[in-house]
């Protein structure tokens, strides 16, 4: 990191960058520390737009440990491994954020994001969505083969782990009142404006939407995970189509949503 | 002409430098050690690898390079047999299994080693096979008996994403002989230190900063840029590729050819084949490479030619027309077909990217199966894939190529693909008999846990008409063995009995064996244990009848496995599983057999107290170099012993080498990892170490492992009962989480087995009796209880523990303080006799604490180390068997000798089989006489 994108806050960010949780109570941690060190960003500080996402990310993943120790899952070392991998490809963007122009390890749809952390403001709603959206429809399909490859098991629809997976909706729908349907729908149509699939967008709610194509994304990335050139090169479709709806979200249209 | 000495200047990276070589000098308690350099292209990890290995090589170090192709076709552990070659080995000879392999590539690496130190440095890591990573992580799990340090180099930018590598690093960092070095870029003072270096001390300040602020720091560009600085030239672009591109425009035409070939090739590419692809006169080639390596491009080693960097050969892919690549390619396959026509790797790479399917052909077919000999069955099932994409639909070949590509999907567990090969083998013309798809598909459904679809495949076998009565015998005995892993006993009871019938007029040997374990075990876990158990004799004897290693392992297996779980006939069972062990080795096969019945006994002499015994099987077991999944056991069975025993650092050792082999995989085993981690911590008095892995613990564990369960839930507990008797907070919602695992596995408990139910029932004693020490409340009958229950199975360590337990709470309420001495002298005893350290010294803790005496005649004092076996005539005979002479020599009948040893009649009267043929006599008298001379 040659400069310093995180302003007085810098060195408690590499501090706290330099663990790498391993289950699921170390990644809420980390998430905790990291909204409090994120308040003081300056110049917005709790209003900066990453504030919003990880607001959010850190209710959602207490949420899912919460699920984990009440033995809602069919298959918790699923999760937990999924949980903690999902959560690392956060911690990595942030690892890799050293600025506009000056990141080429930080994903094009987090660089969206990250950018706008010194403002211009935009709205709180939009700002959490942009998080989501790069987590949902960049991170979550890379997350999903990793964890997979790691238990030694294929994504197959319908089994126990699907299952899990889909539970997550439940958490997401709970975490995002302010998510009301009609911003939804909008955004929902936004998506599918970029995916070039408008007949889907009235089906389901956003995240449900967006997390169903996070699993066929895995499953498509599982068949080439073997084929490193093909790998690489979806990977940079995801993102650049992951960042077109982040800048969009991002943009004065993104509060006009709101 | 050598090149490397050309280097530029190194800047910046000498604390890098210091610092790596004292990591991997530092070896960590399994004696290896390891540094992964990760970083973005052109920062300078490839020239870090070459600076460390040689000063480690000035240093005594035994160095062995290799470098991982990207060419994606490269046969398993190419970089180590790369490295291999180039100290003069051939390569291993053919393994009998993946773990022969493993074993045989690390014998090979301590022959170079001799009696130094091995480092070997692995370049481009981001493209190593499964089998190179798989070795990599044997080697430094200790597995291999290398003292070795590993020093490899991943770019940075392959570890976004899903890469395998991502997942085995971020284990591996957490231990203590690993570090992740992440090479960053030159800060502006470096870069133009580099620069100075490079184009001399007249350089402009505003120009030094331009290079750093177009190069980003990357030391690669920074010194191209000033070298174009130092001789005039404009520079206009400050992308890698761009640079390159202009670079390459400047040099001469013979070598510009030179450089694309290298490019096209596999390296290193030899002088020979150099010679064929670029047709020159010898001295005009000569003259060429020259050139090429004077511009930097290339550097030449004995072993041939590499481009410096790899980024050029990725630069001039893009720049190439296809025609001109395919003409290439089929220059570099004509001149290896000539020089090296073995090389069935590269051949099939050019000769694919030389748009020849049918001359590629050959050459991928033999790579798959050199693939197989290797295990690499990833490599193996991608070569089959490739040959099936080089040939057309109907040709014949197909049938059996699409074959081949299932199995190894199969084995190298591409569930799925395996499927979808099977369904488009199954629609050729010249498809195989349906009723062996059938079965292969149940095979393949099964291992990828699609167990419901595979029941169906193996029902439509029974019920076709089609189906010989010999492959409806092996169904049967398949369905019933996949009932038994679903706990559908009286299902798999009544399938096992129809295809025990079956198996017996028309079966192999091997499913007769599989019949019959299934009838067994079906009917132990039905409560009927003498049936079950007369079924596996049976088929031991049948086995032992066929005298076929794999049947004979599989039958002993199953016998030693029915008696020390289910019928908890523990040591009758490790008697078992040691005769089998013996009877494999006296036929010298079937090593994994040998390593898990091993294992099987020692987990069971674990239980029964008889810790030094376990031991000594423990380090015979490890002599057979096991892997993969057999060594995560044995490993885990030898740190439960030493956390036993007390001792640390060796306890330390094998959870670090266990972590090491699971970060390659393995999700199953990591509930005992954790659970080891706690009990350590606990000896330790590390109360929120402990509470962390039991509740990491908590969220990874699938609710259906009620045992594991329970012994997790129980350490949690105690973990928070000791933090609570040393006076530190108990964490509630840990607390709370704990009670809700107890109360799930109560609730699932009545679901369970029998025998199974005994042994939750015992751990739901402990967790009470624990939760109540937890909450402050002195409880000696819950204690007592515990202690009761576990004395019932027979296994004296959570015995003697509820024990202890229960005299502390009891003598805490200052009652019964008679029982409580008799309690824990009971316990201290056992605690001695089984070497158990922290165990005993801490009931001689709590016996000081209420001043109790341990012994009528000895002080209570701290338990020392334990004296080595005694060495005479005995010393062949186990402490067990010594125990069951003593009693015989007295004239004891093998009842009575049974009652006092607590072991049933039979078990004795194996015990004797076994001390009159280690002592060669063949009476009771005989053998008594050699007991009273030598003692």
């Amino acid at each position: 990191m040659n400069q310093s994108v995180w302003g007085p806050a810098q060195q408690e960010m590499a501090d706290l960058l330099s663990n790498h949780p391993d289950d699921v109570p170390g990644v809420v941690e980390q998430l905790r520390e990291l909204q409090t060190i994120l308040t003081r960003v300056p110049p917005l500080l709790g209003e900066n737009p990453l504030c919003d996402f990880n607001k959010l990310y850190l209710t959602i993943t207490e949420g899912v440990l919460e699920r984990l120790y009440a033995g809602k899952f069919k298959d918790p070392a699923f999760l937990s491994r999924l949980d903690v991998e999902f959560a690392a490809r956060y911690f990595d963007a942030l690892r890799a954020w050293a600025g506009t122009g000056s990141s080429p390890r930080c994903p094009e749809v987090w660089s969206c994001l990250f950018q706008r952390i010194p403002g211009p403001d935009c709205r709180p709603l939009p700002s959490a969505c942009a998080g989501v959206n790069a987590h949902i429809n960049f991170d979550l399909p890379f997350a999903l083969v990793t964890t997979f490859d790691h238990l030694g098991s294929d994504p197959i629809d319908d089994s126990e782990q699907h299952h899990d997976y889909l539970e997550i909706n439940e958490i997401f729908a709970e975490s995002i009142p302010g998510l009301r349907r009609g911003y939804l729908e909008k955004w929902q149509l936004l998506i599918d404006m970029m995916n070039g699939r408008l007949d889907d967008w009235w089906q389901g709610e956003a995240i449900e939407y967006t997390r169903n194509v996070a699993w066929r994304n895995a499953q498509k990335l599982w068949g080439l995970r073997h084929d490193m050139t093909a790998t690489d090169r979806e990977r940079s479709t995801l993102d650049n189509t992951a960042a077109g709806v982040n800048k969009l979200l991002l943009s004065p249209l993104g509060a006009f949503l709101q | 002409m050598a090149s490397e000495e050309e280097d530029g200047p190194l800047v910046g990276r000498a604390g890098t430098l210091t610092q790596v070589q004292s990591d991997l000098r530092n070896a960590g308690p399994g004696g290896t050690s390891a540094v992964f350099v990760t970083g973005e292209s052109g920062v300078g990890k490839s020239r870090l690898l070459r600076e460390t290995a040689r000063a480690m090589r000035d240093a005594g170090f035994s160095v062995l390079s290799g470098t991982c192709l990207d060419i994606g076709d490269a046969l398993p552990l190419h970089p180590v047999l790369q490295a291999l070659r180039q100290s003069g080995h051939s390569g291993p000879a053919l393994a009998a299994d993946a773990g022969d392999l493993l074993d045989r590539v690390s014998r090979d690496l301590l022959t170079v080693a001799g009696d130094r130190r091995l480092l070997l440095v692995l370049d481009d890591l981001q493209w190593a096979d499964r089998s190179t990573r798989q070795l990599l992580l044997y080697l430094l799990a200790g597995l291999g008996d290398v003292k070795i340090a590993v020093l490899a180099a991943v770019r940075a930018e392959a570890l976004q994403g899903a890469h395998p590598l991502r997942k085995v690093l971020a284990e591996l960092r957490r231990l203590r002989s690993v570090r992740v070095v992440d090479l960053a870029p030159l800060d502006r003072d470096q870069t133009v230190e580099l620069v100075t270096a490079v184009a001399g001390d007249t350089v402009e300040a505003e120009d030094a900063d331009r290079v750093y602020k177009r190069s980003g720091g990357n030391p690669f560009v920074a010194e191209e840029l000033a070298r174009d600085l130092r001789d005039g030239r404009v520079e206009l672009s400050d992308t890698l590729r761009e640079i390159f591109l202009s670079r390459v425009d400047e040099l001469p035409p013979h070598a510009h050819a030179v450089v694309h070939a290298i490019a096209a090739g596999v390296e290193p590419v030899e002088h020979a084949v150099l010679a064929r692809v670029v047709p020159l006169p010898e001295a005009e080639l000569i003259e060429a490479v020259r050139a090429a390596v004077a511009h930097r491009f290339v550097a030449s080693a004995d072993d041939g030619y590499r481009l410096r960097h790899r980024l050029v050969a990725e630069v001039l892919a893009a720049e190439v027309l296809p025609a001109e690549a395919a003409a290439r390619h089929r220059r570099f396959a004509e001149a290896l077909e000539v020089d090296a026509p073995g090389d069935h790797g590269r051949l099939a790479h050019h000769w694919q990217r030389a748009g020849e399917p049918a001359r590629a052909l050959p050459s991928v077919v033999a790579a798959a199966r050199s693939a197989e000999e290797l295990y690499g069955f990833t490599e193996a099932h991608r070569y089959w894939s490739s040959a099936l994409e080089l040939i057309s639909d109907d040709a014949p070949e197909r049938t059996e190529l699409l074959a081949h590509a299932a199995e190894a999907a199969h084995l190298c567990g591409e569930h799925l693909r395996a499927l979808s090969g099977l369904d488009a083998l199954a629609l050729r013309p010249d498809a195989p008999n349906p009723c062996d798809l059938h079965l292969r598909r149940a095979r393949y459904l099964a291992a990828a846990g699609r167990t419901a679809t595979a029941e169906e495949e193996y029902e439509r076998v029974l019920t076709s008409p089609d189906c010989s009565p010999r492959q409806r015998a092996s169904a049967a005995a398949y369905l019933a063995e996949l009932l038994l892993h679903l706990g559908r006993y009286a299902d798999a009871n009544a399938r096992a009995q129809e295809a025990l019938e079956m198996a017996e007029v028309n079966g192999s040997t091997a499913d007769l064996v599989r019949a019959s374990a299934a009838l067994g075990f079906s009917a132990a876990f039905r409560e009927d244990p003498d049936a079950g158990l007369a079924v596996i004799r049976h088929a031991v004897e049948i086995a032992e009848r066929s005298g076929h290693p794999d049947e004979l392992g599989v039958a002993y297996l199953h016998l030693a496995e029915l008696l020390t779980g289910p019928l908890n006939s523990i040591e009758e069972g490790v008697l078992v599983a040691r005769r089998g062990a013996e009877r494999l080795a006296s036929l010298g096969a079937g090593r994994t057999y040998q390593t898990r019945l091993l294992a099987i006994a020692a987990k069971g002499l674990f239980r029964v107290g008889q810790w030094s015994e376990a031991d000594a099987v423990l380090d015979d077991a490890m002599r057979h170099r096991p892997s993969g999944a057999d060594a995560v056991e044995l490993l885990l069975s030898r740190c439960q012993l030493w956390v036993g025993f007390g001792d640390v650092d060796a306890a330390h050792r094998d959870l670090d080498a266990v972590a090491t082999l699971l970060a390659g995989g393995g999700a199953r085993h990591v509930l005992p990892m954790l659970t080891l981690r706690a009990g350590l911590a606990m000896w330790q008095a590390r109360h929120a170490e402990a509470r962390a892995a039991v509740q990491r613990g908590l969220t990874e564990t699938r609710s259906d492992d009620l045992v594991l369960i329970g012994v997790l839930a129980w350490h949690g507990l105690r973990a928070e009962a000791e933090a609570h008797a040393a006076g530190q907070p108990v964490d509630p919602g840990a607390l709370r989480r704990l009670k809700v695992a107890v109360e799930r596995m109560a609730a699932g408990a009545g679901n369970a087995a029998a025998p199974v139910r005994a042994t939750i029932d015992g751990y739901l004693d402990l967790c009470a009796a624990e939760q109540a020490r937890a909450e402050g409340r002195h409880e000696p009958d819950l204690w007592a209880r515990a202690a009761q229950a576990w004395d019932r199975r027979r296994q004296p360590y959570p015995a003697a523990y509820s024990r202890l337990r229960q005299a502390e709470a009891a003598l805490q309420r200052r009652s019964r303080k008679a029982a409580a001495t008799a309690a824990l002298r009971e316990a201290y005893a056992t605690a001695t006799a089984m070497g158990a350290r922290p165990f005993a010294n801490e009931i001689v803790s709590v016996a000081q604490r209420h001043r109790v005496a341990l012994a009528d005649d000895v002080p209570t004092v701290p338990m020392p180390a334990p004296a080595p076996p005694p060495d005479d005539e005995l010393g062949l005979l186990t402490t067990r068997e010594r125990e069951v002479l003593a009693a015989l020599a007295e004239g004891l009948t093998n009842r009575e000798i049974g009652e006092q040893l607590f072991i049933s009649e039979r078990t004795v009267g194996v015990h004797v089989g076994h001390i009159f043929d280690k002592l060669q006599v063949r009476t009771r008298v005989q053998a008594s006489r050699v007991y009273l001379t030598a003692a």
